[in-house]
């Protein structure tokens, strides 16, 4: 019995946050498993710059727009339930990128709770969820599963091991394999469509034009490089662009893309005796970025 | 991304418009419309996006109308994010071309 115990408790301690306790059911269990609050009182500028982030709202990005709504509503996509109350996880295949806690820690009853919330437009309640500090120095953190195990309950994944790491449940920092290459970001930015679902499903695609064509022609930069720069001491988890944030925006883009112009006027002789006025615009546009501009 | 050339004689009448738009386009491949949003998109048909370490080079004739030798050309570059009117202005030149010396 005694062996059992000692069995069952080293089990428990060695099982991934995903197989942790019972599943999510509903959104408020689903946050507090992946709660950051605590985060903030040490690391309060990474807090602040993720704060303003895209991660920090990935089911409402661009001006407060829930856009997932339609996946909840009979009949407007192929996803649709006939009712919030028939909803599954399958109803929201988007959950694999912009949720990806939802997948690994939620089921069927979270996804109605969900549905329900997307009809009745309740920003308050689904403003509690997002791509926290745990989805990435967590959930996200490893891909090699077979090789590394999946990630466990109570440790971190950085850049580096934190042997004594003082967060209240976090107890450990262990290093990443991956943190500081682009595939850590490529899990979420998309590399094509994707096939796993009944339906295909196509949004960002960003990762796939980085590989294909930003590598291959000599580009060595990784997505954390650009980035992620070091702001007073910290890699910048602002992760900009911020497109609620025009002004910030416009400066990015001024600094990414450049437009060169020349202009001749001029009559051109189109046949014999027959003279055009014509003026001829040529253009030239450059961009700096790892990838194309825009995706999806 | 929009680029934008228009021409404009000396009152102000505009005697050429075209635009350029960079961006994937995709379809459900079960028709051939373009769409919007990820449920439906299944596979680019054409990409005019901005590629990195890559020039977009455009060229643009303008046949003026009869009697017109001067215009006002306007080059304009913007990111359209989401609905039209969320959109940024990354750059936009003027010049008066003439034809006669
Ligand atoms: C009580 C203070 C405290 C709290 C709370 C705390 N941290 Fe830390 N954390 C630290 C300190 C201090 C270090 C740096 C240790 C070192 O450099 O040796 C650190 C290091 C880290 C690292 C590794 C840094 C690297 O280079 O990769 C990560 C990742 C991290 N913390 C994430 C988190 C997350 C996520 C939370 C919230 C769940 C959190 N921390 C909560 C104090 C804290
Ligand atoms: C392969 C991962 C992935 C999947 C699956 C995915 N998305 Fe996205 N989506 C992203 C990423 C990453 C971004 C942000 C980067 C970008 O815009 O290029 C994004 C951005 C968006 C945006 C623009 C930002 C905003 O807040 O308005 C919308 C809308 C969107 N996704 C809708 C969906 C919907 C709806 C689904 C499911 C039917 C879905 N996505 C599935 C990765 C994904
Ligand atoms: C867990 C999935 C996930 C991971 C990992 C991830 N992202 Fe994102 N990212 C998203 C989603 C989803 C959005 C869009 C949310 C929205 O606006 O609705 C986004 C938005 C962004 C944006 C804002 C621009 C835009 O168009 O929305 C940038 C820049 C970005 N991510 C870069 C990165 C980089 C760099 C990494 C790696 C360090 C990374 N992301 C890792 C899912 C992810
Ligand atoms: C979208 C994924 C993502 C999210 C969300 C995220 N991080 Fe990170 N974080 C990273 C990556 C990637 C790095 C490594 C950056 C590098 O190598 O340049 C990193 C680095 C760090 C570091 C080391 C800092 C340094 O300067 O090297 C700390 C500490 C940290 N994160 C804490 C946090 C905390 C706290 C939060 C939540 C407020 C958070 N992270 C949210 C991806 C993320
Ligand atoms: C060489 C530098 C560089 C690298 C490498 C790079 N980016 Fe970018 N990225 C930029 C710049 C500059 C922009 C701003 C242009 C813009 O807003 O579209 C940008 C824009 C973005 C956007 C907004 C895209 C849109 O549709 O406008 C996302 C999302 C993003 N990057 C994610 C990533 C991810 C993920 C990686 C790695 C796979 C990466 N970036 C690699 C420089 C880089």
């Amino acid at each position: 019995m005694k062996f059992l115990k000692l069995f069952l408790v080293v089990f428990l301690v060695m099982l991934p946050i995903s197989a942790f306790g019972k599943k999510a059911k509903t959104i408020e269990e689903l946050a507090a498993m992946y709660d950051s609050s605590s985060c903030k009182e040490c690391h309060a500028e990474i807090y602040g710059q993720w704060e303003k982030s895209h991660h920090a709202r990935s089911l409402m990005g661009v001006l407060g727009g829930l856009f997932m709504t339609p996946l909840a509503m009979k009949g407007k996509t192929p996803f649709s339930p006939d009712s919030p109350d028939k909803a599954t996880l399958d109803t929201f295949p988007c959950f694999k990128c912009h949720l990806p806690q939802a997948v690994t820690s939620a089921d069927d009853a979270f996804a109605v709770d969900y549905a329900k919330a997307l009809l009745k437009q309740d920003k308050a309640r689904l403003g509690k969820l997002s791509i926290t500090c745990i989805v990435c120095h967590n959930t996200k953190a490893i891909i090699h599963k077979k090789s590394e195990g999946h990630p466990e309950a109570n440790v971190l994944y950085g850049s580096k091991d934190v042997a004594k790491h003082e967060d209240a449940k976090f107890k450990t920092v262990k290093k990443s394999s991956i943190m500081d290459h682009a595939i850590m970001c490529g899990q979420c930015h998309g590399m094509g469509p994707n096939l796993e679902f009944e339906n295909p499903v196509q949004c960002a695609t960003l990762y796939g034009s980085y590989q294909h064509n930003y590598l291959s022609k000599g580009g060595q930069k990784s997505c954390q490089e650009c980035h992620m720069k070091k702001v007073d001491g910290v890699a910048d988890h602002l992760l900009a662009p911020n497109w609620n944030d025009l002004e910030a925006t416009k400066k990015i883009l001024q600094e990414a893309i450049s437009l060169d112009v020349d202009m001749v006027g001029y009559d051109w002789l189109l046949k014999s005796k027959d003279h055009k006025p014509m003026v001829v615009v040529n253009t030239r546009i450059n961009q700096n970025a790892g990838h194309r501009i825009p995706d999806g | 991304m929009v680029l934008e050339v228009t021409a404009k004689t000396a009152d102000g009448k505009e005697v050429y418009n075209k635009e350029r738009h960079y961006h994937p386009q995709a379809t459900d491949c079960r028709s051939n419309k373009m769409l919007y949003g990820a449920q439906f998109k299944t596979q680019y048909i054409r990409d005019t996006s901005l590629q990195p370490l890559e020039t977009k080079a455009e060229s643009f004739e303008i046949m003026l109308p009869d009697g017109v030798r001067t215009v006002d050309v306007t080059v304009s570059l913007r990111y359209e994010i989401w609905k039209p009117d969320h959109k940024i202005e990354i750059t936009s030149i003027s010049k008066m071309v003439s034809l006669d010396r």
